[in-house]
């Protein structure tokens, strides 16, 4: 190592005597040469008795603050030294590369020990972090590219890459609720049969509040299986964000014997982070062999390396119990594709009528999937909301224990079953619903196994979970893609092989050797972007208002599987995302361009995601309906108007015809033909789909529903509550599923589509909408009660009135608001 | 090495335990706050006796009274140089870590005798050699401590088996 004279010497300096030659051995602190400088001094003079300034010469030591053999010396008698200069190069015993707690390793001297020469901390010289389960260990940069080619080489030897995992709701999903083991002991509940496989273990010490308590662990279902796979290609590394005693009781869970895992597992008390989980702690010189599963980005920035598998959330609302270190989940996940329409009703306080809850029930009732979903939702953003004031000012230790105290007091799975329990008490009471809950309980799949034992107890938990089987799939792809690139790579750079055998030439070979290996991040690239490739997504409905789409969770990670994103629906555009329970612009507008854009729900994303490939759209269709109701033929959005009207106008003409005849297909029947042929459809749709909780289509009525009712109550007021009234009344009559009269009224309203000009505001146009349906809905009720009354005139006038300008039909729809509030009004006196 | 050392603790005791078992409430602290911490250079093994338990202070503005509380432990202590028996915990490519009781050793590469191997392929990554001798997870060890560093609450070492004698046990 070059030794150098410090800064703090007072240059210019004379070297004066070598102490030591070339050769000659130097401990610590020894002398290596005498030197002069010379510096001013205060003397008293005993002349002129006071005291003056001089400058005088000095002789000082330069000593080594290496220690080694000195292998050239770099100075001679007499030179002058002006400034930090290079005066010998020593051959140190001990380099210190490796280092202990600050002591080094090879030769035991306390590392953190400064000397009053030395100019650089030995501490310094060892900064990596190459060990799993200590952070203690230290080596230099050489040190670690050594072993890193080392472990490269063992790993191509095996034709292995490596595979960091993550443990929470990636392979496994943990929760602390009590309710669990109840559940477990009580063969008679209805989740009985999903919680009797989940594992537990006591933390003891692992923070004041969760002071042993016991964790339950549910493994994603196959995990022994992909694990026994994936081992067989990959070489498993653990990194989570729990702590290393949690980790190591999963690990005791999951690998026993520890064949998969090993050593290798990297908790949050050694990872040096909180909030972010970084590769180059566990690969500090390159990862190009190196592939993540984790259900989160944001933890990785998104790293190239990263397979992100979508989140396995078996204990409902629960969430990833050491996440609280985390930065919070953007909100898309807040509500999980395949868990569509929950009863929202008790969520958001309105008294249901009786009448209306039972169709919703009906819904909810064949879908057993389809409970949790907006109730975890809530749940969690609620969660989340409080979180995040407090998380500001307390640590996040305490936060996790608040969060592991509340899941053990609120017992949030324990409500929810409750409540699920509650919701099918009602569902019970009406005979109707009943029947339909039976038909349509044939089609679907888990019910069949499930139904027979407790006919109308649901279960909150649900394991059908498939995920690990794809990713095992894409994990094995990668691992093929990747040794193949490896060979031609290899192959290729076999011209050069003879210079390589020279002697001499060693050393170099392996490292062009490591120079030509294939990089992982690369090849997963390429690999994930021919998924998507040549999809235009938009969202619709999907992203909260406000985020900017192209930072959003769900764009970043649908780009990497080669979709663009954009804005607008444009004539690129092929696919919308959409919620299945919002009718927006957008999807309006897509639906008008017929087939040539696809409006699915983000389940389909997901499933691409999931099984790298693109999958069918069709059992994640949703709004297909969307032309056929009564807003049709309503301009669908000013964009839309300005860009896409006149070059498509053709072929909008030619859609209408096509629905036509799609709606002469459908037979103008009763409710019970409808049904039928929906369960039809159903069933059409069972086989093909690949995650049970996909199709959309049954669930989408009951939402259509609350839809429905919110329109009419934003824009009749104090009307609503009469219009309900009539509304449940008719359907009280009729008794036929949302679905039926839906599609009915879907065609009443669509006669007077086409005609319809695009004039007045967009809170015009909605207003038409809501009075539109509501007229199809109560054609045939007394037209002396309030809005309806206005709605009917709105609906007998075919058009023509709509066509005129906007401001006459504001005009006339006060008219007809003020006749029937006073109409009301005089009815109240009479009564 | 142990040795029985005389040491001193400090103990604040609530207001609220102030009653006449309030000895009993300090010796039951003493236990809890001593017995298995590192000082950064020994580790306190057990308490042997309780010498004296001073009469106590009102500390300044909080309420709280204080005890010294003066008594007599078993603690240990290693030396640079002293030879310890230890049980393996990690095995890393550059060498292994080993506990001899609270204080965690890494035995270096460069710290182990020239013929053995480390084999990272199968269940558990090992350090052998051809005469059979293997360190693995949870294998006992003697080994010779080469340096020793302290900070507070926790020891770490350096310890070394390329010499006679020293190395795995035979169990």
């Amino acid at each position: 190592m070059r030794l150098n004279t410090p800064d703090s010497l007072l240059y210019p300096i004379t070297v004066t005597k070598l102490l030591r030659q070339p050769g000659d051995d130097i401990e610590q602190d020894a002398p290596l040469f005498t030197y002069e400088y010379k510096s001013s001094v205060t003397e008293y003079d005993e002349d002129t008795r006071e005291d003056v300034e001089r400058i005088r010469s000095f002789y000082a030591d330069f000593e080594s603050e290496l220690e080694g053999s000195i292998t050239s010396l770099n100075v001679q008698k007499g030179q002058v030294l002006n400034r930090r200069t290079f005066v010998a190069e020593i051959e140190e015993a001990c380099k210190h590369e490796i280092q202990f707690g600050g002591l080094c390793t090879n030769c035991g001297k306390d590392m953190t020990t400064m000397q009053y020469n030395s100019t650089s901390k030995n501490t310094d010289r060892a900064t990596v972090n190459t060990v799993h389960g200590h952070t203690q260990l230290l080596v230099s940069q050489a040190e670690a590219s050594k072993a890193d080619e080392e472990g490269k080489r063992r790993l191509l030897d095996t034709k292995k890459l490596s595979l960091v995992v993550d443990l929470d709701q990636t392979i496994i999903h943990a929760t602390v609720e009590p309710t669990v083991g109840e559940w477990q002991n009580d063969p008679s509940n209805p989740n009985y049969d999903a919680v009797k496989d989940v594992r537990k273990f006591q933390l003891i010490d692992d923070g004041p509040v969760a002071k042993g308590c016991w964790y339950y662990i549910k493994l994603r279902p196959g995990l022994q299986r992909f694990l026994e796979l994936i081992s067989g290609c990959y070489e498993l590394h653990i990194y989570t964000m729990g702590t290393r005693a949690y980790a190591d009781n999963i690990v005791k869970i999951i690998d026993p014997d520890r064949k998969f895992f090993g050593q290798r597992i990297l908790s949050r008390d050694e990872s040096g982070s909180m909030t972010a989980k970084n590769l180059k702690r566990l690969f500090p010189v390159d990862t190009k062999m190196v592939v993540i599963i984790d259900d989160r980005g944001d933890v990785w920035q998104w790293s190239p390396n990263l397979v992100k598998v979508s989140p396995y959330d078996f204990f409902v609302g629960i969430g990833d119990i050491n996440s609280s270190f985390l930065p919070k989940r953007p909100e898309l996940e807040a509500k999980p594709p395949k868990l569509a329409s929950a009863d929202p009703t008790p969520a958001d306080g309105s008294k249901p009528t009786p009448q209306e809850a039972a169709p919703k029930a009906a819904g909810d009732a064949p879908a057993s999937t389809a409970t949790n979903g907006d109730l975890s939702a809530v749940d969690r953003l609620v969660t989340m909301a409080g979180k995040q004031d407090e998380g500001s000012m307390k640590e996040k230790i305490e936060e996790q224990d608040e969060q592991i105290t509340e899941q053990l007091e609120n017992r949030p799975l324990l409500q929810k079953q409750k409540f699920l329990d509650a919701a099918e008490e009602e569902a019970k009471a009406s005979p109707a619903v009943e029947a339909a809950v039976e038909l349509l309980a044939e089609d679907g799949q888990e019910k069949d196994q499930e139904l027979p034992h407790h006919k109308y107890r649901q279960n909150l938990l649900q394991d059908d979970d498939t995920e690990l089987e794809y990713l095992a799939q894409s994990l094995g792809n990668i691992h093929q893609a990747y040794f193949d690139e490896y060979q031609r790579a290899k192959s290729g750079a076999k011209g050069g092989r003879i210079a390589e055998l020279r002697p001499g030439h060693g050393k170099k070979r392996s490292v062009d050797e490591f120079e030509h290996i294939p990089d992982a991040a690369v090849i997963m690239a390429s690999m994930k972007a021919r998924v998507l490739q040549g999809v235009n997504l938009v969202f619709s409905g999907v992203v909260p208002l406000g985020v900017d789409i192209h930072s959003h969770d769900i764009a970043i990670w649908a780009k990497s599987f080669g979709a663009s994103v954009s804005e607008n629906i444009s004539k690129r555009t092929t696919h919308v995302i959409a919620s299945p329970d919002r009718r927006t612009a957008k999807v309006r507008q897509a639906a008008k361009k017929g087939g040539r854009i696809a409006i699915v729900t983000q389940g389909w994303l997901f499933a691409c995601f999931t099984q790298w490939r693109k999958v069918s759209e069709h059992p994640f269709r949703i709004h297909s309906d969307a032309p056929l109701n009564g807003t049709a033929g309503l301009p669908d959005s000013f964009e839309g108007r300005d860009e896409g009207q006149l070059s498509s106008s053709d072929e909008e003409a030619a859609l209408t015809e096509d629905e036509r005849e799609t709606r002469s297909n459908t037979p103008h029947s009763n409710g019970r033909l409808r049904l039928d042929t929906e369960a039809e459809e159903l069933e059409k749709f069972a086989p093909s789909m690949e995650r049970a909780d996909s199709s959309p289509t049954e669930q989408e009525s009951p939402d259509y529903w609350e839809d429905i009712k919110d329109e009419l109550n934003d824009f009749l007021g104090s009307d609503a509550e009469d219009d309900s009234d009539s509304e449940s009344a008719k359907s009280e009559g009729l008794k036929t599923p949302p679905s039926a009269r839906k599609r009915k009224r879907g065609e009443v309203g669509g006669e007077g589509e086409e005609e319809e000009e695009v004039e007045g505001s967009k809170l015009q146009k909605r207003k038409k909408e809501a009075l539109g349906r509501n007229s199809s809905l109560t054609q045939m009720v007394v037209p002396a009660e309030g809005g309806s009354m206005a709605a009917a005139a709105e609906a007998t006038d075919p058009g023509g009135g709509g066509g005129g300008v906007g401001e006459d039909e504001g005009d006339d729809d006060l008219e007809a608001m003020l006749a029937a509030e006073m109409s009301r009004e005089s009815d109240g006196e009479g009564a | 090495m142990f040795f029985v050392k005389t040491l001193e603790h400090r103990i604040d005791l609530h207001p609220s335990f102030f009653s006449a078992s309030a000895p009993d409430f300090i010796k039951e602290k003493l236990y809890q706050d001593v017995e298995g911490t590192n000082t950064g250079t020994f580790m306190i093994i057990a308490v042997l006796q309780i010498d004296d338990i001073s009469e106590p202070k009102i500390a300044p503005g909080t309420g709280f009274a204080q005890y010294n509380v003066g008594y007599r432990a078993m603690v240990w202590r290693p030396f640079r140089g002293e030879v310890v028996d230890g049980k393996v915990t990690n095995v890393v490519n550059n060498g292994f870590f080993a506990d001899v009781g609270g204080l965690a050793v890494f035995v270096s590469k460069t710290m182990l005798p020239p013929s053995m191997k480390h084999n990272a392929e199968g269940s558990t990554p090992s350090w052998s050699e051809a005469d059979g001798m293997i360190i693995e997870r949870d294998s006992q060890v003697r080994l010779r401590i080469k340096g020793i560093r302290g900070e507070l609450g926790q020891m770490y070492a350096i310890g070394s088996i390329r010499e006679d004698y020293l190395g795995a046990l035979l169990q």
